[in-house]
Protein backbone atom coordinates (compact mmCIF):
# COMPACT_ATOMS: atom_id res chain seq x y z
CA UNK A 1 0.00 0.00 0.00
CA UNK A 2 1.08 3.62 -0.86
CA UNK A 3 1.20 6.14 2.26
CA UNK A 4 2.13 9.11 0.69
CA UNK A 5 1.20 10.99 -2.63
CA UNK A 6 4.66 12.74 -3.83
CA UNK A 7 5.24 15.47 -6.31
CA UNK A 8 8.28 17.68 -7.28
CA UNK A 9 7.12 20.83 -7.72
CA UNK A 10 8.77 23.34 -9.73
CA UNK A 11 8.67 26.93 -8.73
CA UNK A 12 11.40 28.23 -11.50
CA UNK A 13 14.33 27.63 -13.40
CA UNK A 14 17.14 28.59 -15.22
CA UNK A 15 17.13 27.96 -19.05
CA UNK A 16 20.66 27.76 -19.25
CA UNK A 17 22.80 26.44 -16.61
CA UNK A 18 26.02 25.80 -17.33
CA UNK A 19 26.67 21.23 -16.94
CA UNK A 20 29.79 22.19 -15.71
CA UNK A 21 28.43 23.18 -12.04
CA UNK A 22 26.40 19.94 -12.40
CA UNK A 23 28.93 17.83 -12.26
CA UNK A 24 32.62 18.26 -11.44
CA UNK A 25 34.49 18.08 -14.10
CA UNK A 26 33.06 18.41 -17.05
CA UNK A 27 33.74 22.14 -18.99
CA UNK A 28 32.36 23.33 -22.02
CA UNK A 29 30.00 20.86 -22.46
CA UNK A 30 26.90 23.67 -22.98
CA UNK A 31 23.72 23.90 -20.63
CA UNK A 32 20.97 22.20 -19.73
CA UNK A 33 17.90 23.68 -17.77
CA UNK A 34 17.98 23.74 -14.39
CA UNK A 35 14.45 23.47 -11.99
CA UNK A 36 13.91 25.28 -8.84
CA UNK A 37 11.49 22.98 -7.05
CA UNK A 38 10.83 21.26 -3.59
CA UNK A 39 8.78 18.19 -3.01
CA UNK A 40 5.50 17.85 -1.75
CA UNK A 41 4.56 14.61 0.38
CA UNK A 42 0.38 14.16 1.36
CA UNK A 43 -0.20 11.07 3.67
CA UNK A 44 -1.24 10.13 6.87
CA UNK A 45 -3.01 13.61 8.02
CA UNK A 46 0.50 15.20 7.26
CA UNK A 47 1.40 17.87 4.66
CA UNK A 48 4.89 18.01 4.45
CA UNK A 49 7.44 19.88 2.09
CA UNK A 50 10.85 18.97 1.63
CA UNK A 51 12.90 22.23 1.42
CA UNK A 52 10.70 25.52 1.23
CA UNK A 53 12.27 27.72 -2.05
CA UNK A 54 12.88 31.17 -1.86
CA UNK A 55 11.48 34.76 -0.87
CA UNK A 56 11.02 36.28 -4.31
CA UNK A 57 10.44 39.74 -2.49
CA UNK A 58 14.13 39.44 -1.69
CA UNK A 59 16.11 38.21 -4.25
CA UNK A 60 13.95 37.81 -7.44
CA UNK A 61 15.40 40.68 -9.32
CA UNK A 62 19.05 40.27 -8.18
CA UNK A 63 18.63 36.90 -9.33
CA UNK A 64 16.48 37.00 -12.61
CA UNK A 65 19.13 40.18 -13.78
CA UNK A 66 22.16 38.40 -13.07
CA UNK A 67 21.84 34.52 -13.12
CA UNK A 68 18.45 34.26 -15.47
CA UNK A 69 16.86 32.99 -12.85
CA UNK A 70 12.86 33.27 -14.73
CA UNK A 71 9.36 32.23 -14.22
CA UNK A 72 9.02 32.47 -10.22
CA UNK A 73 5.74 31.67 -8.87
CA UNK A 74 5.17 31.49 -5.23
CA UNK A 75 3.87 28.69 -2.48
CA UNK A 76 0.80 29.69 -3.05
CA UNK A 77 0.32 29.17 -6.75
CA UNK A 78 2.77 26.44 -6.91
CA UNK A 79 0.76 23.99 -4.10
CA UNK A 80 -2.56 25.14 -5.63
CA UNK A 81 -1.57 22.84 -8.39
CA UNK A 82 -1.96 20.08 -5.64
CA UNK A 83 -4.95 21.14 -3.99
CA UNK A 84 -2.75 22.68 -1.08
CA UNK A 85 -2.14 25.78 0.78
CA UNK A 86 0.87 26.97 2.43
CA UNK A 87 -1.12 27.18 5.46
CA UNK A 88 -1.89 23.49 4.89
CA UNK A 89 1.53 22.70 5.53
CA UNK A 90 2.69 20.60 8.51
CA UNK A 91 6.34 19.99 8.47
CA UNK A 92 9.32 21.33 6.53
CA UNK A 93 12.37 18.90 6.00
CA UNK A 94 14.94 21.07 5.00
CA UNK A 95 17.79 20.00 3.17
CA UNK A 96 20.27 22.37 4.10
CA UNK A 97 20.61 26.50 5.12
CA UNK A 98 20.90 27.94 1.73
CA UNK A 99 18.87 30.65 0.35
CA UNK A 100 16.88 28.78 -1.80
CA UNK A 101 16.24 25.62 0.54
CA UNK A 102 15.10 27.60 3.16
CA UNK A 103 14.58 30.94 2.27
CA UNK A 104 10.58 30.72 2.95
CA UNK A 105 10.21 29.82 6.32
CA UNK A 106 8.08 32.89 6.91
CA UNK A 107 5.25 31.74 4.14
CA UNK A 108 4.49 28.41 6.10
CA UNK A 109 3.26 29.82 8.89
CA UNK A 110 1.76 26.37 10.54
CA UNK A 111 4.93 24.34 9.69
CA UNK A 112 7.67 23.24 11.64
CA UNK A 113 11.00 23.21 10.33
CA UNK A 114 13.72 20.23 10.93
CA UNK A 115 17.16 20.68 9.96
CA UNK A 116 20.15 19.20 11.18
CA UNK A 117 22.06 20.27 14.16
CA UNK A 118 25.45 20.50 12.53
CA UNK A 119 24.42 22.63 9.75
CA UNK A 120 23.54 25.63 12.47
CA UNK A 121 26.50 24.96 14.15
CA UNK A 122 29.30 24.78 12.06
CA UNK A 123 27.50 27.67 9.85
CA UNK A 124 27.56 30.04 13.15
CA UNK A 125 31.40 28.87 13.33
CA UNK A 126 32.55 29.61 9.95
CA UNK A 127 30.74 33.26 10.81
CA UNK A 128 33.31 33.77 13.17
CA UNK A 129 36.54 33.48 10.98
CA UNK A 130 37.51 36.52 9.10
CA UNK A 131 36.26 37.88 5.63
CA UNK A 132 38.47 35.75 3.15
CA UNK A 133 36.93 32.41 4.64
CA UNK A 134 33.35 33.80 3.32
CA UNK A 135 33.27 30.88 0.41
CA UNK A 136 31.89 28.53 3.56
CA UNK A 137 29.00 30.77 4.03
CA UNK A 138 28.53 31.68 0.56
CA UNK A 139 24.14 30.76 -0.60
CA UNK A 140 23.18 31.96 3.08
CA UNK A 141 21.09 34.96 3.94
CA UNK A 142 21.33 36.31 7.77
CA UNK A 143 17.32 36.99 6.90
CA UNK A 144 16.53 33.06 7.15
CA UNK A 145 18.51 32.85 10.27
CA UNK A 146 16.70 35.38 11.50
CA UNK A 147 13.43 33.78 10.71
CA UNK A 148 14.75 30.44 11.55
CA UNK A 149 15.11 32.41 15.48
CA UNK A 150 11.23 33.17 14.90
CA UNK A 151 10.29 30.16 14.07
CA UNK A 152 12.46 28.64 17.33
CA UNK A 153 10.69 31.16 19.61
CA UNK A 154 7.39 29.32 18.83
CA UNK A 155 8.53 25.95 19.11
CA UNK A 156 8.69 25.45 15.15
CA UNK A 157 12.29 24.99 14.54
CA UNK A 158 13.77 21.28 15.49
CA UNK A 159 17.44 20.52 15.09
CA UNK A 160 17.74 16.90 14.77
CA UNK A 161 21.76 15.70 15.57
CA UNK A 162 22.65 12.83 12.58
CA UNK A 163 20.39 9.96 10.89
CA UNK A 164 16.85 9.60 12.90
CA UNK A 165 14.47 7.39 11.71
CA UNK A 166 10.65 8.08 11.32
CA UNK A 167 11.08 11.96 12.10
CA UNK A 168 7.58 11.57 10.76
CA UNK A 169 5.91 8.57 10.04
CA UNK A 170 7.45 6.82 7.47
CA UNK A 171 10.23 9.23 7.23
CA UNK A 172 13.97 9.17 8.12
CA UNK A 173 16.24 11.33 7.79
CA UNK A 174 20.22 10.96 6.86
CA UNK A 175 22.97 13.38 7.79
CA UNK A 176 25.65 13.76 4.67
CA UNK A 177 28.23 15.66 6.69
CA UNK A 178 30.67 17.81 5.14
CA UNK A 179 29.32 17.46 1.64
CA UNK A 180 27.52 20.14 -0.47
CA UNK A 181 27.54 22.00 3.37
CA UNK A 182 28.48 21.26 6.69
CA UNK A 183 25.19 19.63 7.72
CA UNK A 184 23.48 18.28 4.72
CA UNK A 185 20.15 16.03 4.65
CA UNK A 186 18.48 13.56 2.81
CA UNK A 187 15.64 12.26 3.35
CA UNK A 188 14.33 8.52 2.77
CA UNK A 189 10.08 7.98 2.30
CA UNK A 190 9.62 4.21 3.45
CA UNK A 191 5.99 4.37 1.11
CA UNK A 192 5.02 0.80 2.14
CA UNK A 193 5.80 2.24 6.04
CA UNK A 194 7.91 -0.94 6.03
CA UNK A 195 10.99 -0.97 7.86
CA UNK A 196 12.48 -3.21 5.09
CA UNK A 197 10.69 -0.76 2.38
CA UNK A 198 10.39 -2.54 -0.75
CA UNK A 199 8.97 1.21 -1.93
CA UNK A 200 11.69 3.57 -0.85
CA UNK A 201 11.59 6.95 -2.25
CA UNK A 202 14.84 9.15 -1.74
CA UNK A 203 15.05 13.04 -1.81
CA UNK A 204 19.05 14.61 -2.45
CA UNK A 205 18.54 18.03 -1.35
CA UNK A 206 21.84 19.08 -3.36
CA UNK A 207 24.06 16.45 -2.72
CA UNK A 208 23.11 15.56 -6.40
CA UNK A 209 22.00 17.82 -8.89
CA UNK A 210 21.29 15.20 -12.01
CA UNK A 211 20.90 11.36 -12.21
CA UNK A 212 24.24 11.73 -14.31
CA UNK A 213 26.02 12.61 -11.07
CA UNK A 214 24.96 9.35 -9.66
CA UNK A 215 25.75 7.35 -13.42
CA UNK A 216 28.78 9.11 -15.17
CA UNK A 217 28.13 9.80 -18.74
CA UNK A 218 29.82 6.85 -19.91
CA UNK A 219 26.78 4.16 -20.32
CA UNK A 220 29.63 0.97 -20.80
CA UNK A 221 31.44 2.49 -17.68
CA UNK A 222 29.52 4.27 -14.53
CA UNK A 223 31.02 6.08 -11.84
CA UNK A 224 29.76 8.47 -9.11
CA UNK A 225 30.56 11.66 -10.09
CA UNK A 226 29.94 14.47 -7.55
CA UNK A 227 28.64 18.28 -8.14
CA UNK A 228 30.99 20.85 -8.45
CA UNK A 229 30.57 22.84 -5.34
CA UNK A 230 30.57 21.63 -1.77
CA UNK A 231 32.36 23.58 1.30
CA UNK A 232 32.94 19.52 2.62
CA UNK A 233 34.61 17.13 0.52
CA UNK A 234 34.46 15.81 -2.96
CA UNK A 235 34.77 12.12 -1.35
CA UNK A 236 32.22 13.22 1.17
CA UNK A 237 29.61 13.53 -1.96
CA UNK A 238 30.81 10.41 -3.52
CA UNK A 239 30.51 8.02 -0.26
CA UNK A 240 27.25 9.49 0.71
CA UNK A 241 25.45 9.44 -3.45
CA UNK A 242 26.87 5.75 -3.01
CA UNK A 243 24.41 5.34 0.12
CA UNK A 244 21.45 6.57 -0.96
CA UNK A 245 21.67 4.10 -4.36
CA UNK A 246 22.67 1.10 -1.73
CA UNK A 247 19.66 2.31 -0.31
CA UNK A 248 17.46 1.59 -3.22
CA UNK A 249 18.98 -1.32 -4.70
CA UNK A 250 20.88 0.77 -6.96
CA UNK A 251 17.70 1.79 -8.71
CA UNK A 252 18.54 5.33 -9.97
CA UNK A 253 15.16 6.98 -10.67
CA UNK A 254 14.54 6.17 -7.26
CA UNK A 255 16.92 8.49 -5.96
CA UNK A 256 15.59 12.31 -6.55
CA UNK A 257 17.44 15.13 -7.68
CA UNK A 258 15.12 18.03 -7.41
CA UNK A 259 17.20 20.22 -10.04
CA UNK A 260 16.86 17.53 -12.67
CA UNK A 261 14.63 18.31 -15.45
CA UNK A 262 14.65 14.64 -17.10
CA UNK A 263 12.17 14.07 -13.78
CA UNK A 264 9.71 14.79 -16.37
CA UNK A 265 9.85 12.32 -18.45
CA UNK A 266 10.92 9.85 -15.74
CA UNK A 267 7.81 10.36 -14.12
CA UNK A 268 4.17 10.88 -15.27
CA UNK A 269 4.05 15.21 -15.16
CA UNK A 270 2.08 17.95 -16.41
CA UNK A 271 3.26 21.63 -17.65
CA UNK A 272 0.83 23.88 -15.76
CA UNK A 273 -0.49 27.03 -17.32
CA UNK A 274 1.99 29.15 -15.65
CA UNK A 275 4.32 26.96 -17.19
CA UNK A 276 5.87 24.68 -14.38
CA UNK A 277 6.25 21.04 -14.03
CA UNK A 278 4.45 19.20 -11.72
CA UNK A 279 5.88 15.38 -11.52
CA UNK A 280 4.01 12.96 -10.07
CA UNK A 281 6.44 10.42 -7.86
CA UNK A 282 3.81 8.22 -5.99
CA UNK A 283 0.12 8.55 -5.39
CA UNK A 284 -1.69 7.21 -2.08
CA UNK A 285 -5.12 5.49 -2.30
CA UNK A 286 -7.69 7.86 -2.77
CA UNK A 287 -6.19 10.38 -3.83
CA UNK A 288 -6.50 11.96 -7.09
CA UNK A 289 -3.57 12.32 -9.86
CA UNK A 290 -2.35 16.17 -10.61
CA UNK A 291 -0.93 15.27 -13.37
CA UNK A 292 -3.70 13.11 -15.47
CA UNK B 1 23.71 72.20 -17.21
CA UNK B 2 26.47 72.29 -14.39
CA UNK B 3 28.61 69.08 -15.37
CA UNK B 4 30.67 69.45 -12.55
CA UNK B 5 28.43 69.87 -9.82
CA UNK B 6 26.79 66.69 -11.02
CA UNK B 7 30.09 64.76 -11.11
CA UNK B 8 31.11 66.32 -8.07
CA UNK B 9 27.43 64.74 -6.50
CA UNK B 10 27.80 61.55 -8.38
CA UNK B 11 31.52 61.26 -6.30
CA UNK B 12 30.16 62.17 -2.81
CA UNK B 13 28.12 59.14 -3.65
CA UNK B 14 30.76 56.83 -4.96
CA UNK B 15 32.54 57.75 -1.72
CA UNK B 16 29.88 56.89 0.51
CA UNK B 17 29.42 53.59 -1.02
CA UNK B 18 32.65 52.57 -1.07
CA UNK B 19 32.94 53.83 2.99
CA UNK B 20 29.59 52.24 3.72
CA UNK B 21 29.63 48.65 2.17
CA UNK B 22 32.76 47.56 4.46
CA UNK B 23 30.32 48.59 6.99
CA UNK B 24 27.00 46.73 5.79
CA UNK B 25 29.50 43.95 5.55
CA UNK B 26 29.92 43.80 8.82
CA UNK B 27 27.02 44.23 9.79
CA UNK B 28 25.71 41.62 7.93
CA UNK B 29 28.08 39.27 8.99
CA UNK B 30 27.71 40.00 12.55
CA UNK B 31 23.68 39.68 12.37
CA UNK B 32 24.06 36.11 10.98
CA UNK B 33 26.53 35.24 13.68
CA UNK B 34 23.85 36.38 16.61
CA UNK B 35 21.12 35.45 14.69
CA UNK B 36 22.89 31.96 14.91
CA UNK B 37 23.80 32.10 18.31
CA UNK B 38 20.03 32.91 19.24
CA UNK B 39 18.50 29.74 17.27
CA UNK B 40 21.42 27.53 19.15
CA UNK B 41 20.23 29.55 22.80
CA UNK B 42 16.11 28.18 21.65
CA UNK B 43 17.29 24.87 20.45
CA UNK B 44 19.63 23.76 23.15
CA UNK B 45 20.99 25.66 25.76
CA UNK B 46 24.22 23.43 25.92
CA UNK B 47 24.68 24.03 22.62
CA UNK B 48 24.45 27.99 22.76
CA UNK B 49 27.41 27.71 25.93
CA UNK B 50 30.19 26.61 22.99
CA UNK B 51 29.08 29.64 20.85
CA UNK B 52 29.10 32.41 23.99
CA UNK B 53 32.96 33.62 23.34
CA UNK B 54 31.71 34.77 19.55
CA UNK B 55 28.93 36.74 20.95
CA UNK B 56 31.16 38.46 23.03
CA UNK B 57 33.18 39.13 19.76
CA UNK B 58 29.78 40.46 17.82
CA UNK B 59 29.29 42.55 20.44
CA UNK B 60 32.65 44.54 20.24
CA UNK B 61 31.70 44.12 16.15
CA UNK B 62 28.37 45.70 16.72
CA UNK B 63 30.05 48.43 18.71
CA UNK B 64 32.79 48.76 15.74
CA UNK B 65 29.71 49.05 13.56
CA UNK B 66 27.56 51.40 14.84
CA UNK B 67 30.86 54.00 15.05
CA UNK B 68 31.86 53.30 11.87
CA UNK B 69 28.30 53.95 10.50
CA UNK B 70 28.17 57.27 12.47
CA UNK B 71 31.34 58.43 11.06
CA UNK B 72 29.99 57.79 7.83
CA UNK B 73 30.03 61.50 5.63
CA UNK B 74 26.34 60.97 4.06
CA UNK B 75 25.66 63.19 0.82
CA UNK B 76 22.28 64.12 0.70
CA UNK B 77 21.24 61.65 -1.81
CA UNK B 78 22.19 58.54 0.27
CA UNK B 79 20.45 59.71 3.29
CA UNK B 80 17.69 57.26 3.06
CA UNK B 81 20.31 54.53 2.90
CA UNK B 82 22.18 55.65 6.34
CA UNK B 83 19.03 55.55 7.88
CA UNK B 84 18.49 52.37 7.50
CA UNK B 85 22.30 51.18 7.64
CA UNK B 86 22.27 53.36 11.14
CA UNK B 87 18.66 51.26 12.29
CA UNK B 88 20.53 48.31 11.19
CA UNK B 89 23.83 48.98 13.53
CA UNK B 90 21.70 50.14 16.55
CA UNK B 91 19.03 47.69 16.40
CA UNK B 92 22.36 44.69 15.78
CA UNK B 93 23.55 46.47 19.59
CA UNK B 94 20.28 45.79 20.80
CA UNK B 95 20.33 42.37 19.70
CA UNK B 96 23.42 41.62 21.62
CA UNK B 97 22.57 43.23 24.99
CA UNK B 98 19.60 40.78 24.38
CA UNK B 99 21.69 37.44 23.74
CA UNK B 100 24.05 38.13 26.64
CA UNK B 101 20.97 38.78 29.07
CA UNK B 102 19.42 35.98 27.83
CA UNK B 103 22.59 33.86 28.13
CA UNK B 104 22.11 34.92 31.79
CA UNK B 105 18.36 35.12 32.76
CA UNK B 106 15.85 32.53 31.91
CA UNK B 107 12.12 34.46 30.17
CA UNK B 108 10.37 34.87 27.42
CA UNK B 109 10.74 38.77 27.65
CA UNK B 110 14.16 38.16 26.88
CA UNK B 111 12.76 35.80 23.72
CA UNK B 112 11.27 38.48 22.93
CA UNK B 113 13.72 41.20 22.55
CA UNK B 114 16.07 38.82 21.00
CA UNK B 115 14.03 38.19 17.90
CA UNK B 116 12.42 41.51 17.65
CA UNK B 117 16.08 43.27 17.81
CA UNK B 118 17.55 40.61 15.40
CA UNK B 119 14.22 41.14 13.16
CA UNK B 120 14.59 45.03 13.06
CA UNK B 121 18.19 44.92 12.27
CA UNK B 122 17.57 42.31 9.81
CA UNK B 123 14.91 44.68 8.10
CA UNK B 124 16.66 47.70 7.97
CA UNK B 125 19.61 46.06 6.41
CA UNK B 126 17.52 44.04 3.73
CA UNK B 127 16.65 47.97 2.96
CA UNK B 128 20.40 48.86 2.73
CA UNK B 129 20.29 46.29 -0.26
CA UNK B 130 17.28 47.58 -1.76
CA UNK B 131 18.08 51.24 -1.80
CA UNK B 132 21.89 51.31 -3.93
CA UNK B 133 23.54 49.00 -5.69
CA UNK B 134 26.37 46.85 -4.84
CA UNK B 135 24.86 46.54 -0.83
CA UNK B 136 23.88 42.91 -1.86
CA UNK B 137 23.28 40.46 1.33
CA UNK B 138 23.76 37.16 -0.21
CA UNK B 139 26.77 36.25 -2.00
CA UNK B 140 24.91 33.60 -4.91
CA UNK B 141 28.19 33.65 -6.73
CA UNK B 142 28.51 30.78 -3.69
CA UNK B 143 25.53 29.19 -3.70
CA UNK B 144 24.97 26.29 -5.43
CA UNK B 145 21.71 27.11 -7.94
CA UNK B 146 23.34 30.15 -9.06
CA UNK B 147 27.23 29.34 -9.06
CA UNK B 148 27.41 30.84 -12.66
CA UNK B 149 27.78 34.37 -12.60
CA UNK B 150 28.69 35.65 -16.97
CA UNK B 151 27.22 39.41 -15.70
CA UNK B 152 29.67 39.46 -13.41
CA UNK B 153 32.27 38.06 -15.32
CA UNK B 154 31.46 40.45 -17.37
CA UNK B 155 31.91 43.19 -14.91
CA UNK B 156 34.90 42.40 -13.45
CA UNK B 157 36.66 41.96 -16.22
CA UNK B 158 35.36 45.76 -18.20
Amino acid sequence: MTDYSIWVLEYAAVEKFPFSVMMYGPQHQGTRKLPYAYVLIKGKGETILIDTGYDHVAYGEQLATAYGVSNYHGPRDVLAECGVSPEDVTSVLITHAHFDHMGAIHLFPNAKFYVQKSELDKWVWALTLSPEYRFLTGGGDPADIVRAVEAAKEGRMICIDGDQEDVLPGIDVHLAADTHTYGSMYITVRNDGARESEDKWIFAGDLIYTYDNLTGLDAEAPQIVPIGLAVGSQHNLIFASDRMMKSVGGEVRRVIPVHEDRLRTTFPSRLTDKGLQVVEIALAKGEKSRVA
Amino acid sequence: MDVTANSRAEQAVLRYVAAARPVQRLISATLTQVAGFALLLLTSRSRASLAEGALAGAHEAAMRACEEVRALAVPDIAAHHHHHLRGAAEALLQACTAALDHGRVDGSDHDDALSRTLRASSDHLRTTARLLPGFELVDFGQACCAAHAPKRLLQDVT
